[in-house]
């Protein structure tokens, strides 16, 4: 059984135009799925409506079997972790440590393995030196690493990341990838957004590309 | 005749439109008969028709204070004395005429406030802060209403997605308890005052970069024009409401 299948899934926002048009796709929680496409074609669209921020206007959106409009966000978010194309929108907390451990602790995992975990994390994504800054105040490329890091740290099987390459310089882009690559070693699957095709090209195991409210896999 | 009416109130002076809502909602406030609330509403709702505002979708929305209204039927039977009783359980009146009279009330105003509101809503914000500026006030001070008013939607989007990611997060909206409640709260609004400061900040420095304030005058594209029908339905809406009022008081 797929992670995720999207069944004749169609959209548009209310009082415009048809933007996904019969959309027929699943993925595994596994290697990396990146989808590529003009601007404004429905990428993030798209991607709302796999974590349940967006609801289809006909068709049906399936996570493990289940239909997710019958699920909670919350629910969602522990099988998905999703990265906004802005990451401004997703921090909230007051200092970057708390950011990280906001989501752990609604898990209600004791307070030592929160604070274990948020130590663990800050190094990795080389955030230990801000552990106690204002989120909103970071550059780009730390807020979205923050980002990154707030989200992983559930432990969702599949992370959604929304064009995660800007705002990155191209050690961060290494960086970055390596950190897909580790994600999809620890038996979990990757779906990205993105124009850059070196790093589509470097990484994806797999492309897909939106066009005219349609989805076509690359190579088919 | 009907179609001119309808054209000639849209571009009604935003200042008669105000004078207008404000002689509705001091009514509104004032009378606390369903039976004068009824008619203060629906010449509102005669308005909105002239206006052209599609008001049904608002009288739709209100299908959700329901349930409070529900409430406050109930405590005013229960806890107020007056009225007839119509359902008693034993010592304890479950619902009586003042209960029903006073809730009836509270829904009345509350589709008058909203109702007269949304004529403000067929004004363009720039042309408030025009009238604002032709009453002599700052254009400094216009223009931040204008830009709060511009902004308004796009903190409510941003406050949404901070809802959203929380949620994300594994924040189980309908199941958390209140004292957390409130921590969420901090938590959606201080990404929002920081981002209006922000915003604010960068606005200050192009505008400044533009010119604004430069010289203390500056010129309008659009001017304002008190019209003869503007007079007309100025003094109409006064002299109506302090007539009623008056009417009431003394009586
Ligand atoms: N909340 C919204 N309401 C109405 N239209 C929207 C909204 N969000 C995006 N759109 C429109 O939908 C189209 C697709 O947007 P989006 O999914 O962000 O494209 P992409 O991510 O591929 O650049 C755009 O034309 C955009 O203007
Ligand atoms: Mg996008």
């Amino acid at each position: 059984m797929a992670f995720m299948e999207l069944l004749q899934v169609s959209f548009s926002y209310r009082g415009q135009k048809q933007l996904l048009n019969d959309i027929n796709f699943s993925i595994h929680n596994e290697g990396i799925t990146a989808l590529t496409g003009p601007n404004g074609i429905g990428k993030t669209t798209l991607s709302k409506l796999m974590v349940g921020m967006l609801v289809p206007t006909t068709g049906h959106i399936t996570l493990k079997g289940q239909d997710i409009s019958g699920m909670t966000l919350a629910q969602i978010g522990r099988l998905v972790g999703y990265v906004f194309q802005n990451p401004e929108k997703q921090l909230f907390c007051p200092t970057v440590s708390e950011e990280i451990s906001f989501g752990l602790q609604n898990l209600e995992l004791p307070e030592h393995d929160v604070q274990r975990l948020v130590k663990e994390n800050l190094p990795y994504f080389e955030l230990e030196h801000l552990a106690q800054s204002f989120p909103l105040q970071l550059s780009e490329g730390e807020k979205r690493r923050l980002a990154i890091a707030a989200v992983l740290v559930l432990e969702p099987e599949l992370l959604v990341l929304d064009e995660p390459t800007t705002g990155l310089d191209a050690y961060r882009k290494h960086l970055l990838g390596e950190c897909l690559k580790k994600i999809v070693a620890s038996e979990r699957g990757v779906f990205m957004i993105s124009h850059d095709n070196n790093f589509i090209n470097r990484y994806a195991s797999r492309i897909l590309i939106l066009e005219n409210g349609r989805l076509k896999e690359h190579g088919c | 005749m009907g179609v001119r009416l309808t054209v000639k109130m849209i571009n009604l002076d935003p200042r008669a439109k105000i004078v207008i809502v404000l002689c509705l909602s001091t009514l509104a406030v004032f009378f606390n008969t369903p039976g004068s609330l009824l008619i203060v509403l629906i010449i509102t709702l005669l308005l909105l028709q002239i206006f052209q505002v599609k008001y049904i979708s608002l009288i739709y929305k209100f299908r959700r204070l329901l349930p409070v209204l529900l409430v406050l039927l109930f405590v005013q039977s229960a806890f107020t004395g007056h009225g007839q009783v119509l359902i008693a359980f034993g010592d304890v009146h479950i619902l009586t005429t003042g209960g029903v009279s006073s809730a009836g009330c509270v829904l009345l105003r509350m589709l008058i406030l909203f109702g007269s509101a949304m004529i403000i809503a067929t004004s363009n914000s720039r042309d408030y802060v025009l009238a604002l500026v032709q009453l002599k006030i700052p254009y400094e001070i216009a223009f931040m209403v204008l830009i709060a008013l511009r902004f308004l939607p796009i903190f409510i989007q941003e406050a949404n997605d901070t809802l959203i990611a929380m949620q994300l997060r594994g924040v189980d909206i309908k199941k958390v308890a209140w004292g957390k409640k409130i921590k969420y709260f901090t938590y959606i609004f201080s990404p929002l005052v920081s981002n209006v400061l922000i915003k604010a900040n960068q606005l200050a420095i192009s505008m400044e970069a533009r010119g604004f304030r430069v010289y203390p005058r500056r010129t309008y594209l659009r001017v304002l024009k008190y019209n003869l029908l503007d007079y007309l339905i100025t003094i109409l809406s006064l002299s109506l409401t302090l007539a009623v009022l008056t009417l009431s008081i003394v009586r």
